[in-house]
């Protein structure tokens, strides 16, 4: 017996990273797993992790950023597994291919940095919020990132989309919360996902993972964070035990955020030697 | 049932402070997820009413009656805990005293007693049960507080600096323990009522919801918070609130 056993839970994003995560830790707890992407290999290895731990799994090719496959994505689901218990927005890209210049942005740089991380979760809640009205209940989880709550150096379109996020869940929860629907966000810090990638992204990035893991020297508990961290807080937010929580913001980021820590790898320090006299 | 990852099988948890109705809501969660219990506070009947439920859950409970505003009768506590079980895994501070008064005729000793219940209280506790902590390298800190430790409110100053007080404690205590596997986080909690009563018309307004918060509604944050899988989580203010501090 599971906390979430007969839930159906839809994860985007669900191929890699997080999104696996997610998909596993739920199932563990009883949930049968939609995951939908652009690439369908990726999902599949989800797919059938989520199987090999007893439960349904379903794959749907989605590219979030084209509303009408956000609707083939509820309504295939729907079709397919006969009911829909929770959607969680997890799809997104950190950025580009490589950063550019402000001023050398195409209008196309714009559109898709904001469509992949803020679009595509309005396209997906639109698409299952008549479904959770007409249910009388409905959870919707966002993901944002600590890089909404902050600026960051050349990466424009990701911090503005996330900082979207975060007030999408605000207003999408005031707004549904009479139809007993809950919308809450999580919110990684610094993740190596690492363990969660294909095999060809971790031959591809395994030279610079030391550079990246770096990034501990600025997290103030001293690591970078696993996927399960943020897949074990889903958990939380999707089981009814969580029932009185809607419109939160739970981020868990090493207490990165908390302390101002900022992503330049700058800490401050006071001395000890100031005293009281 | 607690989701299994979120197990606190044969922790020790202090529960701390309250006077309010937090003591025993708390104590059945945190038992049922295989805790074992302490709860300090002030002595009341709630005290045994928390024990019995830890022991209905199968979990080992004691209760230690104490003045939690003084440092010396909880650092005595806090040992007494450590003599009966060796370790203090998880601290929940639960001190939430209401006062509500025009600026102007708060009487410092009354400002004062405010401050002494809600935060020096909670200072007390994390201070006591944050030494042995770090000496274990391990530990789960969580305030729970009220969503006016960031908001402000007519007539409630002396609350309003008590509570964001805590906050501001939990956020850089969380800071210096980072390193030493000592997570510290802060619950807000929004409107709860034990009885079930119905809301009155603001109020539904004022909601999302539209209801109070039933005070067994803590539980599965506070496991969640001071299970094993979140050492990434530290400094944080999390809500229980049925939305409310989205608007409020």
């Amino acid at each position: 017996m599971g906390t979430l056993d007969g839930k159906v839970i839809i994860i985007t994003g669900g191929g890699t990273g997080l999104g696996r995560s997610m998909a596993y830790r739920l199932a563990e707890e009883g949930a049968d797993i939609v995951v939908a992407a652009r690439r369908i290999p990726p999902l599949e290895e989800t797919a059938a992790g989520v199987r090999k731990l007893g439960r349904k799994a379903l794959v749907v090719s989605t590219d979030v950023t084209d509303s009408t496959q956000c609707n083939n994505l509820i309504a295939k689901t729907l079709a397919e597994m006969g009911r829909i218990d929770v959607l969680i927005n997890n799809a997104g890209i950190v950025r580009g291919e490589r950063p550019r210049p402000v001023w050398e942005l195409t209008d196309q740089d714009w559109h898709t940095g904001i469509d992949v991380n803020l679009s595509g979760g309005f396209y997906c809640s639109r698409a299952v919020t008549k479904y959770f009205v007409d249910n009388k209940r409905g959870n919707i989880i966002m993901v944002a990132s600590g890089e909404g709550f902050r600026g960051v150096r050349n990466n424009l379109m990701y911090t503005v989309a996330k900082a979207g996020v975060v007030n999408f869940t605000r207003t999408m929860a005031l707004t549904l919360a009479e139809h007993n629907i809950r919308v809450n966000c999580v919110v990684p810090g610094f993740v190596d996902t690492f363990e969660y990638q294909p095999e060809e992204y971790q031959k591809a990035v395994a030279p610079m993972r030391a550079v990246r893991t770096s990034t501990r020297l600025f997290i103030p508990v001293g690591h970078q964070g696993k996927p399960d961290d943020i897949g074990y807080l889903t958990l939380f937010l999707c089981s009814d035990a969580s029932d009185y929580i809607t419109a939160g913001i739970f981020i868990s980021d090493g207490g990165g955020l908390a302390g101002g820590f900022a992503t330049t790898g700058y800490a401050p320090l006071v001395s000890l030697k100031e005293g009281l006299a | 049932m607690t989701a299994r990852a979120f197990a606190l099988k044969d922790k020790i948890a202090i529960v701390a402070g309250d006077n309010k109705f937090w003591t025993r809501p708390l104590v059945a969660a945190l038992a049922a997820a295989g805790a074992d219990i302490a709860v300090i506070a002030k002595n009341s009947s709630k005290l045994t009413e928390a024990v019995e439920a830890a022991r209905k859950a199968g979990r080992k409970a004691i209760a230690i009656p104490t003045e939690v505003t003084s440092s010396p009768q909880v650092k005595k506590a806090v040992e007494q805990v450590i003599g009966e079980y060796g370790r203090i895994d998880i601290l929940v501070n639960a001190a939430d005293v209401p006062f509500f008064q025009p600026f102007v005729d708060i009487k410092a000793t009354e400002w004062d007693k405010v401050m002494d219940y809600n935060f020096n209280s909670v200072m007390n506790f994390c201070r006591s049960t944050g030494k042995q902590m770090l000496v274990q390298k391990k530990g789960r800190i969580i305030n729970l507080i009220s969503g006016l430790a960031e908001r402000g409110i007519a007539n409630g100053t002396a609350y309003c600096v008590s509570m964001g007080s805590v906050l501001q404690l939990t956020k850089a205590l969380a800071q210096e323990w980072a390193l030493q596997g000592v997570t510290v986080n802060a619950i807000g909690t929004g409107w709860f009522s034990e009885s079930g009563n119905a809301l009155d018309e603001t109020l539904a307004r004022y909601i999302p919801e539209k209801r109070y918060g039933k005070p067994e509604e803590i539980g599965s944050l506070v496991v969640y918070l001071a299970s094993d899988i979140t050492d990434f989580t530290t400094g944080q203010f999390m809500f229980v609130d049925g939305g409310l501090m989205a608007h409020a």
